[in-house]
């Protein structure tokens, strides 16, 4: 009786580990087959229409009904809007983690952390909508302009790429020894000197992996900028006037594309285009946190 | 480190007035670190105070429970609350088993292995997929290669690639709170690894476990960009405003909010699409609360720790 229960078991291990493994590798199928498929579809405007890559990449011309396809003008917005999103929304959200892991009181930490966490459960297109509503109008007021563009898309950006920065960066200072913070103040630095000089360089790969996972999220948003930006498709001369981003052109233009027209295979290539920037996101961190290590 | 020390060993004067600025300095970079805190909650109550002002008008029974409207005003959102929540439904079905299976093979079974790490790549990968190329990857697999058109359950398995490593780490973290004497006691009265996951850890895990589930859920429910290829944006007039058929297309309330406003066809576009994102912004917060308020009691109720 015992031999059988005790078989049982064995059995039931056997099944069990085989079933973890398998959810384990769906994870790796997943990834392989989002990087095969859109590496296929996104070099078919290449080989299969020999658009010419270079022109793609760095032509400022955007013209799909005359089969020009030049994303420079998206790339740009893109770069810019993350750009701007990190600058402001960067030592924003770094300074909160430092707040968080540092300063705050815990009962002032446990009314702010789930306002944090409410402010990641916001849907993109309810911040686009806000950006759109709250933010657009104000802009066009103070800067007489039309209001949406880059400005109003960095700022969207910003404030939605702070809860990743601040709970990032507090996570890097917690892990800093207590014998730092101890070894400073003894040596008579004051509060804002030990976490200039010591806590945040001791703390600088942990930072930069919150950063790059706030270029990350950036890059990819969708909605709140396509609300915001203005959706022009030129290289944005100024913050102030309107433009767009590879992940806000996409959703316009794909309902419209034809399967297998170059307009569609022209999107697949901006799509792959924001993967990879995603995959070397990815292996930056893995070195920042190498480099830790 | 040096120069400050150097600084204590200068004339007296010198020094009181250094200390005197350093200390300054000091209160003011603690003022600063303050504003930028406080500057967030002013921003986050903002938002909602604003939605509710703009959204509150929109709210009506009929608004909530009605379908949408073509071209004439007074449409509702009835069919796209009912699909956003479908469509979650579907996703965690499809999400669940697999992310706290991979995340328990990775804390409990899984040592430090090449399998290991190319598992936590895969998902950190996946997890930095943007939502849109997500979307794209899910025109491409359900609507162009299997033909199944703009439907509910293309949606949720998009969502569910976009959701896996997010759970995974719920699942890994979940775990990973629960002490190692639990597992030493059950293996040690000779349970194998499978009993005691399934009857020691995962119980004394469950109310982070919900916790997070339920967090992850909120974002779930709001995710627009991955859908609008997936499941589509537009809804199926069938013989209810409640369509279970997977297979068919399904608007959800954050896609309807973005596309009513994109097309613009119906003269109050604005005051739905303000309706839509108050009910978006209050469902974020019912999320969070319950979030926390389950996961709580389950802790409570399955572990007596309080």
């Amino acid at each position: 009786m015992v031999g059988v229960r005790a078989n049982k078991a064995h059995r039931d291990e056997r099944i069990a580990l085989v079933f973890l493994i398998l959810c384990s590798v769906i994870f790796v199928v997943g990834i392989g087959l989002v990087l095969g498929y859109l590496a296929w579809n996104g070099t078919k405007l290449f080989f299969q229409d020999h658009y010419s890559l270079l022109t793609f990449l760095f032509s400022p011309d955007w013209d799909s009904l005359n089969n020009k396809f030049g994303a420079l003008p998206f790339i740009a917005g893109s770069l810019l809007a993350t750009g701007f999103a990190i600058v402001v929304g960067g030592p924003l959200g770094v300074a909160v983690g430092v707040f968080f892991s540092e300063l705050a009181p815990k009962r002032v930490a446990d009314v702010m952390k789930p306002a944090i966490e409410v402010l990641v459960g916001i849907p993109s297109v309810v911040y686009g909508w806000l950006g759109l509503t709250l933010l657009v109008p104000l802009i066009a007021k103070v800067f007489k302009v039309e209001g949406d563009g880059l400005l109003a898309g960095g700022i969207v950006l910003s404030i939605m790429i702070l809860p990743t920065v601040i709970s990032l960066s507090e996570d890097a200072l917690k892990v800093v020894p207590n014998s730092l913070r101890e070894g400073s103040a003894a040596l008579g630095a004051t509060r804002w000197e030990t976490i200039s000089r010591v806590l945040v360089p001791a703390a600088s790969s942990g930072l930069a992996v919150g950063i790059i996972l706030g270029i990350a999220r950036a890059i990819g948003e969708t909605l709140a900028v396509q609300l915001v930006l203005g959706n022009a498709s030129v290289v944005p001369s100024s913050f102030l006037k309107p433009a767009a981003a590879l992940t806000s052109e996409i959703i316009l233009d794909m309902g419209d594309a034809p399967d297998g027209s170059p307009l569609q295979h022209a999107l697949f290539s901006m799509a792959l285009l924001l993967l990879l920037i995603s995959m070397v996101l990815i292996v930056l961190i893995h070195y920042a946190l190498r480099k830790r290590a | 480190m040096a120069r400050a020390l150097i600084a204590t060993a200068s004339p007296e004067k010198l020094n009181s007035d250094r200390a005197r600025s350093r200390r300054l300095l000091d209160k003011f970079m603690t003022g600063v670190l303050w504003a930028a805190a406080s500057s967030i909650i002013v921003l986050l109550l903002l938002f909602i105070a604003y939605e509710f002002v703009q959204g509150w008008g929109a709210l009506s029974w009929h608004f909530l429970t009605g379908y949408p409207s073509a071209s004439d005003a007074g449409g509702g959102v009835g069919p796209e609350i009912f699909n956003s929540f479908y469509i979650l439904i579907l996703t965690l079905i499809f999400t669940l088993p697999i992310a706290v299976g991979a995340g328990v093979y990775l804390q409990e079974y899984a040592g430090s292995g090449r399998f290991r790490d190319l598992v936590q790549f895969s998902a950190e990968s996946l997890a930095t997929v943007p939502s849109i190329v997500m979307g794209l990857f899910g025109l491409l697999i359900f609507v162009q290669t299997f033909h199944w058109h703009f439907t509910a359950v293309g949606g949720a398995l998009t969502l569910t690639l976009l959701n896996l490593p997010a759970l995974m780490r719920v699942t890994q973290e979940a775990l990973g709170s629960v002490a190692d004497t639990y597992r030493e006691a059950s293996m040690g009265l000779g349970a194998t690894k499978w009993q005691t996951v399934l009857k020691v850890i995962l119980p004394s895990a469950i109310g982070p476990l919900t916790t997070g589930v339920v967090l992850v859920a909120g974002r779930i429910f709001g995710e627009t960009a991955a859908l609008v290829f997936t499941a589509g944006a537009s809804v199926s007039y069938g013989a209810s405003a409640y369509d279970f058929n997977p297979f068919h297309t399904a608007e959800t309330l954050a896609v309807h909010l973005w596309s009513t406003h994109r097309e613009a066809l119906v003269p109050d576009a604005d005051q739905i699409a303000n309706g839509s994102a108050l009910v978006l912004l209050i469902m974020v917060l019912v999320f969070n609360v319950v979030a926390r308020v389950v996961g709580r009691q389950l802790t409570v109720r399955l572990t007596g720790k309080a």
